[in-house]
């Protein structure tokens, strides 16, 4: 599974969107005034039609065809599957689910995440580039291979349900994988990451003496941290919530492997639907409903974040 | 008003030397001291040790005779300023200045009439919605110290305030810090490592070096009757002339003999006739006359015209004498000397100081 490349700028995305945008306006500009320039990100420009770009307006378009039981597709277009998806609750459900964990994973991440980012941020002791290591351990090993450490714990005859078994008097163990628990435990697992080392950085570009300051003034450690750092760090957090939510509502090997299909996610409902029951208009449909869904979520969050980081310049 | 009390402080770093040695100082009600040494010479490690942010290793620091070494920094009741100025960038400046107030619980509409005298005080009234990075640096500088001021301080630190600002405005600022200072009365503590700042701003400057307090006295007395060579040579240039003390004329005077030749001299030291001198003449205190003076009380040293030098200001002159050393004399920019003149350097026994050698 290749994650989408990571931003550690602590700035608001808000910005980066639009500094993408202004990207994306200059290769404009290269396109009207023809020059070697153009040359030189044709390649790319190229990759990205083929690999990017085509497969997903692909998808879209299939997202609008009609099902048929003999083919990929029957002739037409209908907005039918849409229309379908929206109004079943089971979908809807499933859906409201997968954003409930991945909102849940963020929150969690981000509540076990600023501790040590701000601890990392702030050390200076030896070990600090050990702790770094500690930090990225989790991207170390492939996703796979951490989902089956996690089976070899979790499991109900793993090991810590052997131990509960033999040790804590339950005898039918804890239900521990299999269910939103286990997958919520692998996405935090591997994710968290993507929250600390954004957080991190905007930890880093917040002058010490302004904590020295807010102490000066009066405050208390834990009302420093809540009136001036959490606050001067949110660009961070906010970059940190975006990644980990994305990435969580789009997991589909970790929701595989610990939930099995006992936890209904739409990634995991997404190929159930392509590959196993071969609806492919219909599947295509879902995951757009997905990642509609999980853009407005995104836009809201940062136009909401962004009110907070007003005075942030 | 708050007196300040800094017995035996001592703090070490790892297991290095210690930054500050058995430091002892008392400061009175109201009164302004600087501390001035180079960086590295424990200045800011007082600063901070009062502040509460530096855990000192043995001592005791009393505000009112009220031990407070153990108090975290925000139970001091303290102001400070930091060089860079620290205000919050995500607040404007009538939030930097509510922080304290909050912190302390004044009432919401006592806070509003705080905060407008205040910025009136330093003269930023109008500006108090505007964030941080919309000031200049001098207004930035300002709030700071708005922002340390408004919670009414028994104590008000300065950490080189005035660094980062361009050298004209430091020079306002001096003065702006010292009236604001005298008219709200506040015990004031001023690091900085700028001895014309610290000479304008004091009533008495601490100079220190390597951890210890090597002088304290007002600007006149540091400038004029340095202790050791190493505080003369910190606060600002003089020539050093090495002797033996020969006998005592007056009270505080001696002559000491130099290869240069006799030198009457003033000391506060008690000097014994064969006794080691090292005698402090400031280039300013030396006139350069083309004639010996007539009047038997100045010093003279013959010498000849080995460059000199035009600063506006003053015309600066380097003088080789005798024995092939070099005295630096400034004179007034008019004076038209020559390269190659003999010249007599002559100067007041009042203005030669003996240091201990």
């Amino acid at each position: 599974m290749d994650h989408p490349p990571l931003t550690l700028a602590p700035e608001p995305l808000a910005a980066a969107g639009t500094s993408a945008a202004g990207r994306g306006g200059r290769r404009l500009a290269a396109w009207r005034r023809p020059s070697r320039g153009l040359l030189l990100v044709l390649p790319t420009l190229l990759f990205l039609g083929c690999f990017l770009v085509a497969p997903y307006v692909n998808m879209l378009v299939m997202s609008f065809r009609n099902p048929s039981t003999t083919a990929v597709f029957a002739p037409g277009f209908t907005v039918g599957n849409y229309t379908k998806a929206l109004a079943d609750p089971y979908y809807l459900g499933v859906l409201a689910q997968t954003i409930a964990l991945g909102a849940l994973t963020t929150a969690i991440c981000a509540i076990v995440g600023y501790p040590v980012a701000y601890h990392l941020a702030r050390t200076r002791s030896r070990l600090r580039g050990l702790l770094y290591v500690g930090v990225l351990s989790p991207l170390l090993v492939g996703v796979v291979i951490r989902c089956y450490g996690w089976i070899i714990l979790l499991a109900n005859n793993g090991l810590i349900n052997n131990a509960v078994k033999k040790f804590g008097g339950a005898s039918h163990g804890l239900p521990l994988m299999y269910n939103s628990f286990g997958v919520g435990v692998g996405l935090v697992h591997v994710f968290l990451p993507f929250m600390i080392l954004p957080i991190l950085s905007a930890v880093q570009s917040v002058d010490l003496a302004l904590e020295d300051a807010a102490r000066s003034l009066g405050a208390s450690r834990a009302r420093t941290m809540l009136r001036i750092v959490i606050p001067l760090s949110l660009p961070g957090i906010q970059a940190g919530a975006i990644l980990v939510f994305v990435l969580s509502i789009s997991a589909y090997v970790i929701p595989i492997l610990l939930g099995a299909l006992k936890v209904k996610l739409m990634p995991t409902l997404v190929i159930q639907l392509l590959i196993d029951a071969f609806l492919w208009p219909f599947g295509a449909a879902l995951a757009f409903i997905l990642a509609a869904t999980g853009g407005l979520i995104v836009y809201l969050f940062i136009h909401a974040t962004g009110r907070l980081m007003r005075g942030l310049g | 008003m708050t007196t300040v009390t800094i017995s035996g402080l001592t703090k070490r770093y790892g297991g290095a030397a210690a930054a500050v040695d058995d430091l002892s100082i008392e400061i009175g009600e109201g009164e302004l001291v600087s501390l001035l040494g180079p960086s590295g010479c424990g200045k800011t490690t007082t600063l901070r040790s009062i502040a509460g942010f530096v855990e000192p290793d043995a001592g005791q620091i009393l505000f009112d005779g009220v031990d407070i070494t153990a108090l975290p920094p925000e139970r001091r009741n303290i102001g400070m300023v930091f060089q860079n100025y620290a205000l919050f960038p995500h607040m404007t400046v009538r939030e930097n200045l509510r922080f304290g107030l909050e912190m302390r619980r004044v009432p919401r509409n006592e806070m509003t009439d705080r905060i407008d005298q205040v910025l009136d005080t330093v003269q930023l009234a109008g500006l108090e919605g505007r964030y941080p990075r919309e000031l200049s640096g001098g207004q930035q500088q300002r709030v700071a110290l708005a922002r340390g001021l408004v919670i009414e301080p028994a104590v008000l630190l300065l950490d080189e305030p005035l660094a980062n600002l361009d050298a004209k405005l430091r020079e306002e600022m001096r003065f702006f810090i010292r009236s604001l200072q005298k008219r709200v009365g506040i015990t004031t503590v001023y690091v900085t490592h700028d001895q014309a700042e610290a000479m304008v701003i004091s009533d008495r400057i601490v100079v220190m070096f390597d951890g210890r307090i090597r002088q304290i006295g007002d600007a006149t007395e540091i400038y004029a009757h340095p202790v050791s060579r190493e505080v003369a040579d910190f606060i600002g240039l003089s020539n050093f002339i090495d002797g033996r003390v020969t006998s005592r004329t007056d009270a505080d005077y001696y002559l000491v003999n130099t290869p240069l030749g006799e030198v009457r001299c003033r000391s506060a030291l008690a000097l014994a006739a064969g006794d080691a001198a090292m005698v402090m003449v400031r280039p300013e205190s030396i006139r350069l006359s083309r004639e010996p003076p007539d009047d038997a009380g100045s010093n003279r040293i013959a010498g000849r015209v080995q460059d000199r030098f035009y600063l506006g200001n003053i015309a600066g002159y380097r003088v080789a004498c005798g024995d092939g050393s070099v005295l630096q004399v400034q004179e007034e920019p008019w004076h038209a000397g020559a390269v190659g003149d003999a010249v007599w350097c002559v100067f007041p026994s009042d203005l030669a100081w003996i240091i201990r050698r």
